[in-house]
């Protein structure tokens, strides 16, 4: 295979050549005319709005249903696994939207991390539930109508973090729009089901699985299409 | 929270107000010349144009094929980067920045273009199909611009976006939307068939 270095054809490669100078002058005219400075927020800005905006609804939640009763020590254990996983969404963040794109880490890596992290979140919420019920027990009577109750508020919550980073990161991603947006579809289902892990007195395995984790795979999927329309400039 | 910071919150670039800057755009890189543009300077779109117009023009011709084709998505792709400049993220490489932005117009405008049953020129008539040209080209590089044109869309694009714009192959990987090793296999697909052509010519000529 020949290495970009000992390319037998370098000398016969013709130099590209330029478009007709009307062009040239219309597109010119076209982008300089009124020119004025239109700087977007900082990377850093960027990166840092996405995360309060995260852990303002986590908090927000939280404090909403502050007087639930629930299992002991379920409520200590459930902050310990937001903030485990407030750490991964600020490494997604950082790997997936705050490095630049072209100097991200491999288009395989992001990806691995877009398909393994929904599972690996999914497998916390399950392994993390301290009871587990029959399926058609979990799915029938109130506890039904709680699993969907509580799946909605979820993935309306994962559904604000998700769309505010999308906002926020608009635009920024022509290379790879289509795996960020699964990255951020990630951040804001992940944020959203921790949040709702928190607020929800019900921490039954199934309802855990299908109301508070589910969300992590569905907007994985949804931000992968959304990515392509949203931060594509 | 005054009007302009909530916008700022929201992740809209409002343009300022304060002058555009005159900046002295010798000696600097891509990046910078981007930088430069975003903060207002004409003279560094003008040189950043003057550096990546001909790259930008000769892959989109390589694409369609068509001169006028080529220079109408220059322009799309141009108004996009400009309307879409406040959002180039600082440090960003700008030619696959530009390439990426190139290639989506092209995909788009394929598939509006593809949804019309027949393009009809001016008068109505169904246009003719483009002449060969059956001369044999006269020197090496001819033959190998021919050949290359005759290669799959595929190969014909990682070779262009390799060897002829610069782009290494992860970038040329990520302006495909696909893997390194893909873009490697596709240039040593794509290198095995030119070998082939420019063996024939040479035999022939």
């Amino acid at each position: 295979m020949n290495s970009p270095d000992s390319d037998p054809l370098a000398d016969l490669w013709r130099k590209p050549e330029a478009p007709r100078s009307e062009v040239s002058a219309c597109i010119r005219e076209q982008c300089t005319r009124k020119l004025q400075a239109r700087r977007g927020m900082s990377t850093r800005t960027r990166l840092l709005a996405s995360l309060a905006l995260s852990v303002g609804l986590f908090c927000m939640l939280a404090w909403l249903t502050r007087g639930r009763t629930r299992i002991d020590g379920s409520f200590r254990s459930a902050l310990f696994g937001a903030a485990g996983w407030g750490l991964v969404q600020t490494a997604i963040l950082w790997v997936g939207l705050a490095t630049p794109p072209g100097r991200r880490c491999s288009k395989s890596i992001r990806l691995v991390l877009a398909v393994l992290t929904p599972i690996l979140f999914l497998t916390y919420v399950g392994f993390a539930a301290p009871a587990w019920v029959p399926f058609h027990e979990a799915m029938q009577g109130h506890s039904g109508t709680h699993v969907v109750s509580c799946g909605i508020v979820g993935m309306l919550f994962s559904a604000l973090i998700t769309g505010g980073v999308f906002l926020l990161w608009r635009g920024t991603d022509p290379l790879t729009p289509g795996l960020t947006g699964a990255l951020v579809g990630l951040v804001g289902s992940v944020a959203g089901g921790m949040a709702i892990g928190v607020g929800c007195a019900n921490q039954e395995g199934w309802h855990a699985c299908f109301s508070h984790g589910f969300g992590a795979l569905a907007f994985t999927a949804l931000g992968w299409a959304a990515g392509r329309r949203l931060l594509a400039p | 929270m005054t009007a302009s910071s909530a916008d700022a919150w929201l992740g809209i670039a409002i343009p300022r107000v304060e002058a555009p800057s005159v900046v002295s755009t010798a000696g600097m890189t891509a990046e910078g010349l981007m930088d430069a543009y975003v903060d207002g300077s004409a003279e560094a779109f003008d040189e950043l144009y003057r550096r990546v117009s001909p790259t930008l023009f000769g892959y989109l011709l390589r694409l369609t094929r068509h001169r006028e084709r080529a220079e109408d998505l220059l322009q799309v792709t141009f108004a996009k980067v400009h309307r879409a400049r406040g959002s180039y993220l600082q440090g960003a490489p700008v030619l696959p920045w530009l390439l990426a932005i190139a290639r989506r117009s092209f995909l788009d405008e394929r598939r509006h273009a593809s949804s019309r049953s027949e393009d009809l020129s001016s008068d109505g008539t169904l246009p003719e199909p483009r002449q060969q040209d059956a001369a044999l080209s006269v020197d090496l590089s001819d033959a190998l611009e021919r050949a290359l044109d005759g290669l799959p869309d595929a190969y014909r694009e990682a070779i262009q976006l390799t060897k002829v714009a610069g782009l290494s192959l992860v970038e040329a990987a990520e302006v495909l939307n696909t893997t390194e090793t893909a873009v490697k296999l596709r240039i040593h697909r794509g290198y095995t068939q030119l070998r082939k052509e420019l063996d024939s010519f040479t035999r022939r000529a």
